[in-house]
């Protein structure tokens, strides 16, 4: 039961992040960059639920690979958690810019300095759903379960 | 059901031992359905004066350490499932209140007869001239001096007279106040040699004559009681000292015969019903010879095939249906004799070289043994704080420093690790696993893994993490139990799934 509601709490979180990130009142994304063409551009061609999506797939998918996946004896330290989170941490921005560059271009806009600042944010933000993502799914997991810290 | 187990003398302590590792392991002796028998408490008992025999020093050793396992794994529960499973415990741990006062110990305490000379025990020395010159003719100037404290060095003579001293011990007494009916009494003895040969008949005798002895409770189970012997043949050389004669080799078969015409008179014959079931043991190929010692330097003798055996007959004693021991009065029915035969004729056995009655019933539990004292002594210290040791109960770094794993690791697998070693270097060499082999695929002497699409499975300590986290996850059965009970539990439990998914089936 108790694990359910690991999980509950970790979906509600991600779905608020998504709800933060796609609002035009108080919106994350704006609230850590901001810079006036740039962000116009991003919310006028819909680009944050986009990039939004695309850090939780990243996140929650890398948490599912690493515990349901990979789940092997071989991989339950700390350490190789550590290591899924970093290349989560450099996986979903990577993707999020090719997304963001790739929408940029084909409306004939450039904001390559720009963009890189924001990817930075994505970094924390995958960083942050892939730990809620881990501690929401890793109960399930016969090898990881305790990982990154015993339950 | 309880049985007494009386074993005695060398060969005693060392079937006993490997009795203990079949224990271990988890063999249990099974009913004629084939299931294992309930509520068994098994009351070893080792007679023998020689106080300062390694193998008796060895074996009582790792009885103790077995006991100090099983209790802290299963309290006094006696029905268990798994490592450790049937129930040894000491008389004095079974006696209810009583006015005879006991050691908590399962070596029987000869006093009387350890501490003299043979002349003095028998009080020559005050004896007329008439009755010293008669005893001259019975016993050796050497056995007149024998000091008893290193045992009775081949002569059943002597032990014949001292060990008639039993009936009148503390031990016996609390041995037949606690006897009930429906226990049943086991002797191991070989029948070469002295301790053994005479302590058999004469503790037989009294048990069946209790009811003419002063202070013996329970006399009537006593006299009823269902009775089985092991009797162990020649199987060992001797190498050494060729001018004391005391024991010789040469002296072995003659003994032999002249003891088992004494049984048959006595015990056994086919219309004799003082011992039920007497299981004869022998091999005609000796062992590699052992060091010649009379009892002075310790005797210390490697483990052999023939205790590995041996140790399997009370097993098959306690399975044994009611009326296959006694009539429907409860009174005992005459000697069956049982022997025992290897399926192939090796030197160098394996579980392949052993009928399939005995492989099935120790391959499994033996190997998994194996495969455990393999995963205690080269992998589990680093699988603490990950897995199943984080589940509750959680298996943290300091169970390593317990007395439970110490005792068991440093002492009862070092000792179970010697076990096989020795038998291994003996004739017949018992190979069941492969000396110094730490890869679990490859242990199993005989046996490989199975073949898969892709070349063989894999069996190693991270496929036992694997398997054991599997079956400890979300698992409340282990909430209320030890953190000892839970690794022994899980194990037994995850090499059993490995075993069949991934060994070879040779049953």
């Amino acid at each position: 039961m108790k694990h359910f509601i690991y999980l509950i709490i970790g979906i509600v979180l991600t779905a608020l992040f998504f709800v933060f990130a796609c609002s035009d009142g108080f919106n994350i994304y704006e609230q850590m960059y901001f810079s006036q063409g740039f962000n116009d551009k991003m919310f006028n061609l819909n680009v944050y639920p986009v990039i939004a999506a695309l850090t939780i797939l990243v996140s929650w998918g890398g948490a599912a690979t690493y515990y349901y996946a990979i789940n092997s004896v071989k991989f339950d330290r700390w350490y190789h958690w550590l290591a899924v989170l970093g290349a989560v941490a450099v996986l979903a921005p990577v993707i999020c810019y090719i997304y963001n560059d790739t929408v940029f271009s084909t409306h004939g806009v450039m904001y390559v300095g720009e963009s890189i600042q924001f990817e930075m944010q994505t970094v924390l933000f995958a960083a942050a759903l892939f730990v809620i993502a881990s501690f929401s799914m890793r109960w399930w997991s016969s090898n990881c379960r305790h990982t990154p810290i015993p339950q | 059901m309880r049985l007494f187990l009386f074993a005695i003398g060398g060969t005693g302590s060392r079937v006993l031992k490997s009795l203990l590792m079949l224990s271990a392991a988890g063999v249990r002796p099974l009913d004629e359905n084939g299931k294992p028998v309930k509520d068994l408490e098994i009351v070893p008992v080792i007679i023998d004066p020689h106080k300062a025999n390694e193998d008796l020093k060895r074996t009582e050793a790792l009885l103790n350490d077995y006991r100090d396992i099983r209790r802290k794994l299963y309290g006094n529960d006696p029905n268990a499932d798994g490592f450790f499973a049937n129930r040894i415990v000491t008389l004095r741990e079974i006696m209810s209140n009583s006015s005879v006062t006991l050691g908590d110990t399962f070596i029987f305490n000869l006093g009387a007869v350890e501490n003299a000379k043979f002349r003095e025990f028998i009080g020559y020395d005050t004896m007329n001239e008439a009755n010293q010159a008669l005893t001259s003719l019975l016993f050796a100037n050497y056995q007149l001096e024998n000091k008893m404290n290193i045992g009775f060095v081949g002569s059943p003579n002597i032990g014949s007279v001292a060990l008639n001293e039993i009936k009148d011990s503390n031990e016996f007494k609390a041995f037949s106040n606690i006897f009930r009916q429906g226990d049943r009494i086991f002797f191991i003895s070989s029948i070469f040699g002295g301790t053994g040969a005479s302590g058999f008949p004469i503790m037989v005798k009294n048990i069946r004559q209790a009811a003419n002895l002063e202070g013996i409770e329970n006399r009537d189970a006593l006299s009823r009681a269902p009775i089985g012997g092991l009797t162990v043949l020649p199987y060992f050389t001797l190498e050494g000292n060729k001018q004391d004669q005391r024991i010789a080799t040469s002296d072995f078969i003659v003994k032999t015969q002249s003891a088992l015409y004494y049984y048959k008179n006595t015990l056994t014959g086919a219309n004799d019903s003082n011992v039920n079931s007497i299981y004869y043991l022998g091999d005609q190929v000796r062992s590699k010879p052992y060091l010649y010692d009379p009892g002075e330097h310790g005797q210390r003798n490697n483990a052999h095939l023939i205790e590995l055996i041996g140790a399997l007959a009370p097993l098959d004693f306690i399975g044994k249906p009611e009326n296959k021991l006694s009539d429907p009065d409860g009174y005992p029915l005459p000697t069956t004799a049982y022997e025992y035969a290897l399926d192939k004729d090796d030197l160098s056995l394996n579980f392949l070289s052993l009928g399939h009655h005995t492989r099935r019933l120790i391959y499994e539990p033996m190997s998994k043994f194996h495969l455990l004292f393999l995963f205690l002594t080269t992998g589990f210290k680093n699988m603490i704080g990950q897995g199943f040791t984080e589940d509750v109960p959680k298996i943290k770094s300091d169970f390593l420093t317990s007395q439970f794993y110490r005792t068991l690791v440093d002492q009862f697998l070092l000792g179970y690790a010697q076990w096989l070693t020795e038998m291994n270097d003996n004739m017949r060499s018992v190979a069941l696993f492969k000396p110094g082999e730490i890869d679990m695929a490859h242990a199993i002497e005989g046996v490989g893994v199975r073949k898969r699409l892709l070349g063989h499975y894999k069996v190693d300590n991270d496929v036992f993490k694997a398997e054991m986290n599997k079956l400890s996850k979300n698992n409340p059965s282990y909430s209320e139990r030890t953190v000892e009970f839970k690794l022994m539990d899980l194990f037994n439990k995850a090499a059993h799934n490995i075993f069949t998914e991934r060994y070879e089936n040779i049953n």
